[in-house]
């Protein structure tokens, strides 16, 4: 017997119970589409997560006094100050120290008012710390001018309200300035405006005004900073500093590597791959449950259909073989409608993802809300997986009932009414 | 002085030697067959009587290579069927034997040349090849124009001939047929017997027929009387041509 044969009255077996096959085909391309969509957006959630953290260099440390954020339950009241910046730059590998003042402001133009982040820097090390972050007009205010800004693209160009021209006065409300409860009304000059850039370590510099680190000491009225960018020589470099901060200063500082959280993210995104894909995993299984309820079915139906092709001189291979290329055949078509749907799906879950992912904590610079978009990521392993599994699957659940085809009895399958 | 071997007399198309076949249900033991001894040439078209419950079918699905005898020797076309695996008497059915039941027994969903090509599909027979054959076979049967029918579209008789083009598209050496007219009206039971009889005499198939229906059996050439599991008697009718040169 031929395949190609096989296959044929497979499929005229399929279509001869139409309902029957669509739904249990529709089960298979539930099941392989969840699992395609989940995996490809999941995986596009990590790759937008690496690129993220990927723009801020990965030489880049950046340490806070404990008290922040990423130390729930810690009792220190530490704060940094010039000394620390004095100290870090003794550190072997160190070749640039940069304390930072981080706020959050929301700047008030023609009536509408635009959520933004205020960080005061020293303002000619923006570029080495975001790398390739470029002006698009005017130029980085010198050092020593406390008056002028780098005004993020976003801000210059907001989606609505007016937009902001070079050398035009950004009138801020500055919140979050330690000992101070009601805001700070400032304004600065956008002497430059930088190129559209996105987000690094989640905080949105095309959402920062970047201000003189002298301006953002003079918000904050007192001697110490929001935290220290550490410049290592060397990314092999990176856990040695890391590891002398952290033993210098116990627990009173956070150091924040780049690569660690790129690690930490991916292990979680690793998980969470994980956890969905085995969502999608059950919905296949119970899929395959469903193929092997069809067909066993489908067999006890045909029982008579059994007994002609015996008594005409199939053999009990070939009987199986029949049957089991319907399983598959369900299979296969379950599987190539699942990855349509799935690639389809996976786009919606990549702008949910996207907000959750949008939603995180900001650290870095300061906090401007930066929702990513998840490009959903479909690697040529996961397109052959996501159609090879289904198959594999489908083909495993139609062997016991297409065993217990190849094995009936001819004589009491002929009689079978 | 010896005779020339080809005088000699041909290897029949079937031959049983003491044939038995007990069924056990529980503990008790049915007999349907006691030691059946049986000779049927090639060319032969013979008949099987007898009342229900008396072995007949169990004797056809026996010669059918279908269920193996409890003791005994079977040989179709000179093949002893004791020594066959189940794919060689798969293979066995496929080219020396034709089924045709009362119920018809065609596969709904395909059409009339489907179902009489499926034979050949076992065997791997290009596509266009059994298609031929398979439609040279139904115009045998004076069914060419309804080759693309499917069997619910077919009247009882005409349903039949498609069974009897699936059982003659292998050129088998035996037809075995289990009461082909029991679920016919008499018109189209002659439309069928006619049939057997033109398959019998153009093409020299050796058929097996079971029936209760003496009109049938006479057109046959020999009568088998079956009863509780034992031939009663045998009864010839007609001469076979081929006795004559054996």
């Amino acid at each position: 017997m031929q395949l190609i044969d096989m296959f044929k009255l497979a499929s005229k077996a399929l279509i001869d119970r139409k309902i029957r096959s669509v739904l249990t085909i529709l089960g298979i391309t539930v099941g392989a589409a969840i699992i395609l969509a989940l995996i490809a957006s999941s995986n596009g959630l990590n790759a937008g997560i690496a690129a993220n953290i990927e723009k801020t260099g990965a030489n880049v440390l950046t340490v806070r006094n404990a008290g922040g954020f990423f130390a729930s339950g810690s009792t220190s009241t530490y704060q940094l100050s010039q000394q620390d910046v004095d100290y870090l730059k003794t550190i072997n590998g160190v070749i640039g120290v940069y304390p930072f003042y981080s706020y959050g402001a929301s700047i008030v133009e023609g009536g509408s008012s635009l959520q933004a982040s205020v960080v005061g820097v020293d303002l000619s090390a923006l570029p080495i710390l975001y790398k390739g972050l470029a002006v698009a007009e005017g130029s980085i205010p010198l050092l020593g001018d406390t008056t002028s800004a780098v005004v993020g693209w976003s801000i210059a160009n907001p989606t609505s309200g007016t937009p902001i021209d070079l050398n035009q006065m950004v009138s801020m409300s500055i919140t979050g300035i330690r000992g101070s409860r009601s805001a700070v009304s400032y304004a600065v000059l956008a002497s430059g405006i930088l190129a559209q850039y996105g987000t690094a370590l989640f905080a949105n510099i095309d959402e920062t005004v970047f201000i003189s680190i002298q301006a953002g000491q003079f918000l904050s009225k007192t001697p110490y900073f929001t935290g220290i960018y550490v410049v290592v020589d060397n990314t092999d470099n990176v856990a040695t500093v890391q590891n002398t901060i952290e033993t210098n200063y116990s627990s009173n500082v956070r150091v924040i590597s780049p690569g660690q959280i790129l690690s930490s993210v991916q292990s979680i995104t690793g998980q969470l791959t994980l956890f969905l894909g085995s969502i999608g995993a059950v919905s296949l299984f119970v899929a395959t449950v469903g193929i092997v309820n069809t067909m066993y079915v489908s067999v006890m139906e045909r029982t008579r259909e059994i007994g002609i092709l015996k008594a005409i001189g199939y053999r009990p291979k070939q009987i199986m073989g029949m049957f089991l290329s319907e399983a598959a055949l369900t299979g296969v078509i379950g599987a190539f409608c699942g990855l349509i749907l799935g690639y389809v799906l996976s786009f919606l879950m990549g702008g949910m993802l996207g907000g959750l992912g949008g939603g995180g904590p900001r650290f870095g610079g300061g906090g401007g809300g930066g929702g990513m978009t998840i490009q959903p990521v479909f690697s040529v392993e996961l397109i052959i997986f996501s159609l090879v599994f289904p198959v594999i699957l489908a083909t495993i659940a139609g062997l016991y009932p297409a065993w217990r085809a190849s094995r009936m009895n001819a004589v009491v399958a002929l009689k079978y009414e | 002085m010896a005779e020339p071997s080809w005088l000699e007399r041909p290897i029949p198309a079937v031959q049983t030697i003491n044939v038995t076949k007990v069924y056990h249900v529980g503990h008790m033991n049915y007999p349907a067959l006691k030691g059946i001894n049986l000779k049927i040439e090639r060319g032969e078209f013979v008949s099987i009587m007898g009342p229900s419950g008396s072995g007949k079918s169990t004797l056809l699905n026996v010669i059918g290579a279908l269920d193996p005898p409890t003791a005994g020797r079977i040989i179709i076309d000179g093949t002893n069927l004791r020594k066959l695996s189940e794919d060689k008497l798969s293979m066995l059915r496929n080219r020396k034997l034709g089924f045709v039941y009362q119920s018809f027994n065609l596969i709904q969903r395909l059409t009339s040349v489907e179902n009489v090509e499926m034979p050949l599909v076992a065997r791997g027979i290009p596509e266009k090849e059994r298609r031929k054959r398979s439609l040279k076979t139904l115009n045998t049967v004076g069914l060419l124009q309804l080759a693309n029918k499917r069997p619910m579209e077919l009247s009882g008789g005409e349903q039949q001939r498609v069974a009897i083009a699936r059982a003659l598209v292998t050129e088998p050496a035996l037809i075995i047929a289990d009461e082909p007219t029991g679920n016919l009206d008499s018109k189209t039971t002659r439309e069928v017997v006619n049939q057997f009889v033109q398959v019998n005499r153009e093409f020299g198939t050796t058929i097996l027929v079971v029936t209760h229906n003496i009109e049938i059996a006479n057109m046959t050439h020999r009568i088998i009387s079956i009863r509780d599991g034992l031939i009663e008697k045998e009864e010839y009718l007609k001469r076979l041509d081929s006795y004559s040169t054996g």
